[in-house]
């Protein structure tokens, strides 16, 4: 399917819960209601015209006044892509995993856990792996993290 | 004696010093005997955190940070993460520049692959075709080294083009290169193809199926050795594979020996499409000007390029200064190193290490 | 030619040299005794550390590289210099090591890998002591190389050392039953378990009444079972690099180390050296001296050992124990078939 076809697809079948967000990029892009997150996942994986079943990507973002968790998904068969997004409050950053709808998340919803503080609710083992066992610093990817031993990056001319 | 046996399952730590865990990978394994129970992989050991140095340094400084994010195939990875800032600035890469840079990574994905041949080999016990496969991967490097001066890290892809021309001698080179790289591929289907010993450690060993695929992400040679027909550069082409004659071979059994044909049916098509290039290549500028401080428009981009292991991935949200505000980066390690536990259940030591190799697994990616 | 026989040599040394020293009694003997065992013990080191040259050099040509090049004429003497750095290393041994066990695994297996050197002919008359049960014997000694290896195994206290010393334990236990088996078959004909008389039985055609010309499947059966016996590739899974990092040897290091590795180039030279007395005629030959004949076969099926490493991958763990219970087993047994039929209808025509 073509972007405006996606587009006009998923407000029929979604109305209401998506809003789009304008981009010039090929790719739609939505923005979802974090209760919403789940049901929206399974809608795209399991309908016949969508077929979202390989998650490309999975990011957390701090953008300053809100965390934001970035689903970048794709179709093999249908060979269309789809994007959105959830914005969380910065405070209680939580959202449903979608590990039972993409295995795949499972890690990447560890690492935005570990990286970013972003709660998966529902995930069965939300523990360290890339940060060391003893690890006791916060969150280093968020924007208002400071470590105990970093050296700021020194300003270019 | 009247008593029942005793057993019990023993745990084992493979890595993080560990011949075949091609890098710092530490594998907890269960053990009954020889057979796995349950394998849960620790990464975390090479983590430098690159997502978050991007986030201090400008975008033409970033592209030496990503030589690191996948050393094997650097190309790639300067090419990916060049990709997708274009995608962001809307810059036109001059025609010239196209080319190399097909060409670059086209004989960077051979220089891989030959590595993840050789290295399977290895593995598996046959040392022959190790010292075979880097004898080839060692005049790709020379003419990688001939082209920018370096054999592991290249920093030669930028933004807006490429970051010189090739010398003049590059051409009959690497003519005379692809001349015999078929010859020796036939070599190594010689010595390992028709290998009983080969067959029978990898026929049926680590299956992957379709399904699985999808719900693991699993992409690349891997994908297509479980009869998934997804090659980014044919089906979603970026750059100027349009413009290029290739087939995306795909095979249908997902075992470990698919995996291995797949990847020598592509080294002769990526062979292919390096011969078209250099017959192709215009003359030209290799670089449109780019100021190093450039200022990309807000926006977020994801783009892929289809790297030898798989789907390489950039997403990259730009709040129109001059560094990048957030940079993830993908990589298809990261999902083959997922899914190893699902699909070496029940195996035994043996097997994991030949679906270890045979997935091309290469931990920097996975750590960043 | 009968002039560069060694074993005259040897008679004429122990007439006219040790006897009116040391006499022919009880106290001579056993001079001579050791003279013999440390000459063969000296003799065997040296093939040996020929032996690693050698496989480095034939390894270097299979690959299309050099191999050592730099220390001697091409690199002759890097095993020399290997050894000299092995015996400077320090000796580790693993905090939690059973000492004792530790220690006596590479000593036991040194000790066997040398004790199969008393039967075998190294030429015409040329034989340590002439065993009524050399071949036997054999079989017997090499076997305790196997315990070696788990009491290696175990005595590192070392989990990747125990899977490869229970891997050898399993993976010896099978093949020594084909082994044994193909074996059989030269005894059968000969009637004899002694070295000497099965080399003697294949003195006729001119040296040339080899067993492998009336048992090729016993003797392809033996060279698949003494490479599994000799822990080469593609049987080599008791120190698989890749899978068990070293498997029994990975807590060794120094001269421990040295003695495990040179008992595995002795165990290959003696494999080849049975596989040359029992199959391929022993020191038969014409022209040259019988000695010159035993080293020319025992080299060249070494050779054949070299080249099967590095040609092959690895087998599985459990191919390894289906190939030789389930293909070489049943082929063993139609070997001694075929050869009973032989002895029993063909030969008396």
């Amino acid at each position: 399917m073509t972007k405006e076809e996606l587009i006009s697809y998923i407000q029929e079948n979604f109305s209401g819960k998506v809003e789009l967000i304008e981009n010039d990029m090929p790719e739609p892009y939505f923005l979802i209601e974090p209760k919403a997150i789940v049901a929206f996942s399974r809608f795209i994986h399991d309908d016949n015209k969508l077929i979202m079943h390989f998650l490309m990507n999975l990011s957390g973002v701090d953008t300053k006044e809100n965390m934001e968790v970035v689903y970048n998904v794709c179709s093999y068969r249908l060979k269309h892509r789809l994007f959105f997004k959830t914005v969380l409050p910065h405070e209680k950053a939580e959202v449903d995993t979608v590990k039972e709808i993409w295995a795949v998340a499972d890690w990447h919803e560890r690492e935005a856990w570990e990286l970013f503080g972003i709660n998966f609710n529902g995930h069965p083992n939300l523990t360290r792996f890339l940060l060391p066992d003893d690890w006791d610093q916060g969150h280093p990817l968020r924007k208002d993290w400071v470590g105990r031993d970093v050296i700021p990056f020194p300003e270019g001319k | 004696m009247a008593n029942k046996l005793h057993l019990e399952t023993m745990q084992i730590n493979m890595g993080p010093h560990h011949p075949s865990t091609h890098g710092v990978c530490r594998l907890i394994l269960t053990i009954d005997g020889e057979n796995i129970v349950e394998c849960v992989p620790d990464i975390g050991f090479l983590h430098r955190s690159i997502e978050k140095i991007c986030e201090n340094r400008t975008y033409a400084q970033c592209i030496p940070m990503m030589d690191r994010f996948e050393y094997v195939t650097s190309m790639m990875c300067n090419w990916g993460f060049a990709l997708a800032t274009e995608k962001l600035t809307d810059l036109v890469v001059p025609e010239r520049a196209e080319y190399l840079r097909v060409i670059m990574g086209e004989l960077n994905r051979i220089a891989s692959h030959l590595l993840c041949i050789g290295v399977t080999g290895l593995d598996l016990g046959a040392l022959t075709p190790f010292l075979y496969t880097f004898r080839e991967r060692e005049d790709i490097l020379d003419l990688f080294e001939m082209t920018c001066g370096q054999r592991l890290t290249y920093n030669y892809i930028r933004i807006g083009g490429v970051s010189r021309d090739i010398p003049p001698e590059f051409f009959p080179k690497c003519k005379e290169f692809l001349d015999k790289f078929g010859e020796k591929c036939d070599d190594y289907e010689k010595v390992l193809t028709e290998n009983p010993i080969w067959i029978a450690r990898n026929r049926n060993v680590g299956v992957i199926t379709e399904q699985m695929v999808y719900d693991y992400a699993v992409s690349g040679p891997s994908a297509r050795a479980s009869g998934v027909n997804f090659d980014i550069r044919k089906h979603d082409p970026y750059s100027i594979y349009d413009r290029f004659d290739f087939k995306v071979p795909v095979f249908y059994g997902g075992d470990c020996y698919d995996r291995y044909r797949a990847r020598m049916a592509e080294m002769r098509q990526s062979a292919s499409i390096v011969r078209q290039a250099l017959d192709q290549m215009p003359e030209g500028d290799v670089r449109c000007k780019v100021s190093p401080k450039f200022k990309p428009k807000v926006g977020e981009v994801y783009s892929r390029v289809e790297n030898s292991r798989g789907e390489m991935g950039f997403h990259i949200i730009s709040d129109g200064t001059v560094k990048p505000f957030r940079v993830r980066a993908r990589g298809g390690s990261y999902n083959h190193l997922l899914v190893t536990p699902e699909i070496v259940r029940g195996l035994k030591i043996a097997d994991l290490v030949a679906i270890f190799a045979s997935l091309d697994i290469i931990m920097p990616e996975i750590d960043r | 030619m009968e002039i560069l026989e060694l074993a005259w040599i040897f008679e004429w040394l122990n007439e006219n040299l040790l006897v009116p020293i040391v006499g022919d009694g009880e106290f001579g003997i056993l001079v001579r005794n050791l003279i013999l065992a440390c000459s063969v013990f000296g003799l065997l080191s040296l093939i040996a550390l020929c032996l690693v040259w050698w496989e480095r050099k034939v390894s270097a040509h299979i690959q299309q590289r050099f191999g050592p090049m730099m220390t001697g004429w091409h690199g002759i003497l890097q095993t020399v210099a290997d050894a000299v750095k092995l015996i400077q290393k320090e000796d580790i041994v693993p905090a939690l090591a059973d000492r004792k066990v530790f220690f006596w695994a590479p000593v036991i297996c040194f000790v066997c890998a040398f004790a199969a050197y008393i039967v075998i002919p190294f030429g015409d008359g040329l034989i340590v002591s002439d065993l009524n049960v050399g071949i036997l014997y054999i079989i017997a000694i090499t076997t305790f190389t196997i315990i070696s290896l788990m009491m290696a195994g175990w005595g590192s206290n070392n989990k990747y050392a125990l899977l490869g010393g229970m891997r050898s334990a399993a993976q010896a236990v099978s093949y020594e039953v084909p082994m044994a088996l193909s074996i059989l078959g030269v005894v059968m004909v000969t009637g004899s378990m002694s070295m000497q008389e099965i080399v003697k039985a294949q003195s006729a055609w001119y040296g040339f009444h080899w067993n492998i010309f009336f048992q090729p499947l016993g003797f392809v059966i033996y060279v698949i079972a003494a490479t599994a016996e000799a822990n080469r590739t593609p049987f080599d899974l008791p120190e698989a690099e890749q899978e068990l990092v070293a498997g029994f040897n990975i807590e060794y290091s120094g001269m421990k180390f040295a003695m495990f590795f040179l008992a595995e180039f002795v165990n290959m030279f003696t494999v080849s050296a049975i596989a040359t007395t029992v199959f391929l005629g022993g020191w038969n030959g014409p022209w040259l001296p019988s000695w010159f004949w035993f080293l020319i076969k025992t080299l060249g099926m070494v050779f054949l050992f070299m080249v099967f490493r590095w040609t092959y991958p690895r087998l599985r763990v459990d191919q390894l124990m289906e190939f030789a219970w389930k293909v070489l087993l049943p082929l063993a047994f139609l070997n001694i078939l075929w050869v009973g039929l032989y002895e029993e209808v063909f030969s008396k025509w």
